[in-house]
């Protein structure tokens, strides 16, 4: 069981060929961040209890001299256990900080004006197609093209049933609803080809409902939009 | 498979054809054993009983019973996802997503609740001093509903209309304009039948907590199991009753078409709220008992009293309360907004801290002891570090902006199931062998128990650590295959493998009860050398227990008293004990929720009216006949 924590720690190391650590957009970037940061800040924690464990398991294990010990009774130490609540209280606050931050940025939200400008594309989820619209009407199925480096504003929203965008390398998920407009934000996509997928469980199709996007440049997507 | 039947085509899948063989022969064989055994009065005794130890024992039958079944359908999961664009008999799209959906409701409703309430009837009452629980008749007729329920849903897979809403059952999925087949109505009615017998049970426990403590057993000395009990109990009696209102919607929605989660006025996102407020308190109720199995039994078999109870008992109580006020971290997609999200990202981080304090107290429990490693404390070792990890991945999962790469991934997958196979499962299983000598008067094989720990265990790290990769590397959960190109092929294959192990594990189960009652070799009423009352109890359980009653001075009473060679002090001035009286009726009210719930869902109205008429006939029933009166004498003075 530890083997198996350790080299999966070992892979996590060399590891940033694992596509959400290995983003290709700000706003992945920094949610990779806080996935990694996280990870850190959570290891000391189960360093300690591991080892903890393992000592005590070791060092108190039933053995044929410890045999008639009736061990002392110990009710509770209080500073002990107010070490383990204010610790913990700490690390969580040093958690919550960037969490925030990066929260309060990027949850998406029903819709209202955004502020930012940027490149704006209606994104509509159906039973198990996704079709996109840009902002000269042009509308392709299946396929986003999208210009690298810019903000992309994703209005999004269901015909049928919930789906969910994402687009692993690009950013987090964002719910597609039925009834009701969701606005996304992903800051300054890198150029490539990436796979999105559906990651809301939405029927029959649901494994099959991906899409391939492609970040290109801007003179390319200009000429994209007047294909 | 194509079947033609007086000219009808028939197109059975194969898979429900084995399904129907592999029933019909274990029946035929559960039958011959039964009747040349002649213990069709037993099937009998036990489908009247009100005694809370029977009731446990058919609790834990049913729920490992449908523990092997749902296994199965996660064997089949794995075996489909082990290699990519994998093209396993009949399980890709339909009959895959009937799979999780069943692996997932049969796993939480049918398998984990039930083993719980059956350990909490068995060793509850026994730990405390009581005598039953308060009302034993309220007792059976929550187990049939359990019963009536899980039956309903099974029954779905054989006739080919399994749900395949997922167990979350989303709206607008699961309205009658998405699945329109008769399948989702099984998971609406299933749930909502056994849900009603698992509040009845809560309630149960609340009082018998509540009332029926030995003398001098106050709530400072009583066993941290209990005291999960009675927690636990409270979370169900708001939770469940969250989700009955919720299934009760969807109902009208799909029978009636009413729009509460779809259309103008309703909304989907409502469905979502009302199932996570029933479904996060739901993994505290499914925690809670197993941490007091590992209190108890940690603290047994290091020779030494709980390290820090007041906190213990505390922490239960912080955990329960919190439980209602994160639910919303399952929904950080859905749009909320950043206020919304950040409190909730706030409430789960804080959720650590009590749970931390548990940790560390079992830690120093073991600290200065004499740890025997016995079957139960193995399974409460495994527990520690196992937890521990599926903890971590919860705070990671907290930080909302993560949670959005995270959220419905394998990721995610591997995180819930290594809290829930970590507490409840390695919890049910620690119970089991713990208290296994209290139910049946016989102890399981130590050696194949362990065998069974080891594997189970490792098994269970093989499969579940590699989905957190996997998870980052984008496979999202409720997929039935992926890609070479995903990168996701080695992982994948060393989960199925796990998986496989997993299953192994169980027949070393199968085999220690089978060897157990083979052997039949009794034992005392003290074999782990135990610390609280139900120990003081010969094994098995008597009907009759408590005879005269133990007065307590302590915590962990019955230890002290070994401690210092003296028996327990007892009295025979006690309150009179909750009256057993055999009766079928529990049964057959059951069963006419079932019949109410068959009518329903084909829409046959008739049949739903006279499961009504049934119902209304069985409760005048049971309201105007005074089951009392052959004990007291006919009399108005005691009503």
């Amino acid at each position: 069981m530890k083997k198996v924590f350790l080299l999966s720690l070992v892979l996590l190391l060399t590891g940033c060929n694992i596509t959400v650590l290995d983003p290709k957009s700000e706003t992945a970037s920094e949610q990779a961040f806080l996935i990694t940061f996280s990870f850190w800040i959570m290891m000391i924690v189960v360093v300690t209890v591991f080892i903890l464990f393992a000592r005590f398991v070791w060092k108190y294990r039933y053995t044929n001299s410890r045999k008639h010990i009736l061990p002392k009774d110990v009710k509770g130490n209080i500073k002990l256990e107010i070490t383990w609540i204010i610790i913990p209280v700490l690390l969580l606050i040093i958690l919550a900080v960037p969490t925030l931050a990066i929260t309060y940025d990027q949850s998406p939200e029903w819709t209202k004006e955004s502020e930012d400008a940027g490149i704006e594309i209606d994104v509509t989820g159906k039973q198990f197609n996704w079709l996109f619209r840009h902002r000269n009407g042009k509308e392709e199925m299946d396929k986003l093209v999208i210009p690298e480096g810019e903000s992309i504003i994703l209005n999004l929203r269901s015909e049928d049933v919930i789906h969910s965008f994402w687009v692993p390398e690009l950013g987090g998920k964002v719910d597609v609803m039925p009834g009701k407009e969701l606005t996304y934000e992903i800051k300054h996509p890198q150029r490539g080809t990436y796979q999105g997928k559906c990651a809301e469980y939405c029927g029959l199709g649901h494994t099959d409902m991906t899409f391939q996007v492609e970040v290109v440049s801007t003179q390319a997507y200009a000429q994209y939009l007047h294909q | 498979m194509k079947l033609s039947v007086f000219g009808y085509e028939l197109v059975i899948p194969t898979d429900i054809i084995a399904a129907w063989v592999s029933v019909i022969l274990i029946g035929i064989v559960a039958g011959y054993i039964i009747i040349k055994k002649r213990k069709l009065g037993v099937v009998w005794d036990y489908m009247k009983t009100t005694n809370h130890r029977k009731i446990g024992i058919l609790y834990l039958l049913f729920g490992i019973i449908y523990f092997f079944r749902a296994g199965v359908d996660a064997l089949l999961i794995r075996t489909q996802l082990a290699v990519p664009n994998n093209d396993f008999w009949v399980f890709q799209g339909e009959k895959y997503n009937e799979l999780f959906t069943t692996h997932g409701t049969l796993m939480i409703f049918f398998v984990a609740m039930p083993l719980l309430l059956g350990l909490m009837n068995i060793a509850v009452p026994l730990q405390i001093g009581a005598k039953d629980l308060a009302f034993p008749f309220l007792n059976s007729l929550g187990f049939w509903l359990f019963f009536a329920g899980s039956l309903f849903f099974n029954i779905a897979f054989f006739l080919n209309l399994t749900p395949e809403v997922g167990w979350t059952g989303y709206a607008p999925l699961s309205r009658a304009e998405f699945t329109p087949g008769a399948g989702t109505e099984f998971y609406v009615f299933g749930l909502q039948i056994s849900g009603l017998g698992t509040i009845f049970t809560a309630l149960n426990l609340i009082v018998t907590i509540i009332r029926h403590r030995a003398p001098g057993m106050s709530y400072t000395r009583m066993p941290l199991f209990a005291w999960a009990s009675l927690i636990t109990s409270f979370l169900i009696l708001i939770a469940f009753t969250v989700l009955a209102i919720a299934l009760y919607l969807l109902m009208f929605d799909r029978l009636f078409g009413t729009g509460f989660f779809s259309g103008d006025e309703g909304d989907p996102v409502f469905w979502q709220h009302l199932f996570w407020i029933f479904g996060h308190p739901e993994v505290y109720i499914l925690a809670l008992p197993a941490f007091g199995i590992f209190s108890d039994i940690i603290s047994t078999f290091s020779k030494k009293r709980i390290f820090g109870y007041g906190t213990m008992v505390a922490s239960i109580v912080l955990i329960g309360f919190l439980g209602f006020m994160v639910w919303v971290h399952h929904m950080f997609t859905v749009g909320l907004g950043p206020v919304v999200n950040t409190f909730f990202a706030i409430t789960t981080m804080a959720i650590a801290i009590p749970t931390g304090i548990k940790v560390f107290n079992w830690l120093f429990t073991m600290r200065g002891g004499v740890i025997h490693f016995t079957t139960p404390m193995l399974f409460a070792l495994g527990f520690i570090p196992s937890f521990v990890i599926g903890g971590v991945t919860g705070v990671m999962l907290s930080l909302s902006a993560a949670d959005f790469q995270f959220h419905d991934t394998h990721f995610v997958v591997a995180h819930f199931h290594y809290v829930i196979i970590a507490s409840t499962i390695l919890g049910v299983f620690a119970g089991l062998y713990y208290w296994y000598p209290k139910i049946t008067g016989y102890m399981l094989d130590e050696k194949l128990g362990k065998w069974h720990f080891w594997t189970f265990l490792i098994g269970y790290h093989i499969t579940f650590f590699p989905m957190h990769i996997t998870g980052l590397e984008g496979m999202p959960r409720r997929v039935y295959t992926y890609s070479e190109a995903d990168g996701i092929f080695i992982l994948n294959a060393i989960s199925t493998v796990g998986a496989f192990l997993m299953g192994i594990s169980m027949l070393f189960v199968i085999w220690n009860v089978y060897k157990t009652h083979k052997k039949k070799k009794k034992v005392s009423g003290d074999p782990w050398d135990g610390r609280t009352l139900e120990w003081t109890v010969s094994s098995p359980a008597p009907e009759h227990t408590f005879e005269p009653m133990p007065v307590i001075h302590s915590m962990d009473a019955y230890w002290y008293a070994k401690v210092k060679n003296k028996p327990l002090p007892a009295t025979t001035n006690v309150r009179v004990k909750p009256l057993e009286r055999d009766s079928i009726q529990p049964f057959c009210i059951a069963m006419s929720l079932f019949i109410v719930s068959t009518g329903l869902t084909f829409r046959w109205y008739w049949l739903a009216i006279l499961g009504g008429v049934m119902l209304f006939a069985l409760l005048i029933l049971r309201s105007i006949t005074d089951e009392r009166e052959d004990f007291y004498g006919k009399s108005d003075d005691h009503a």
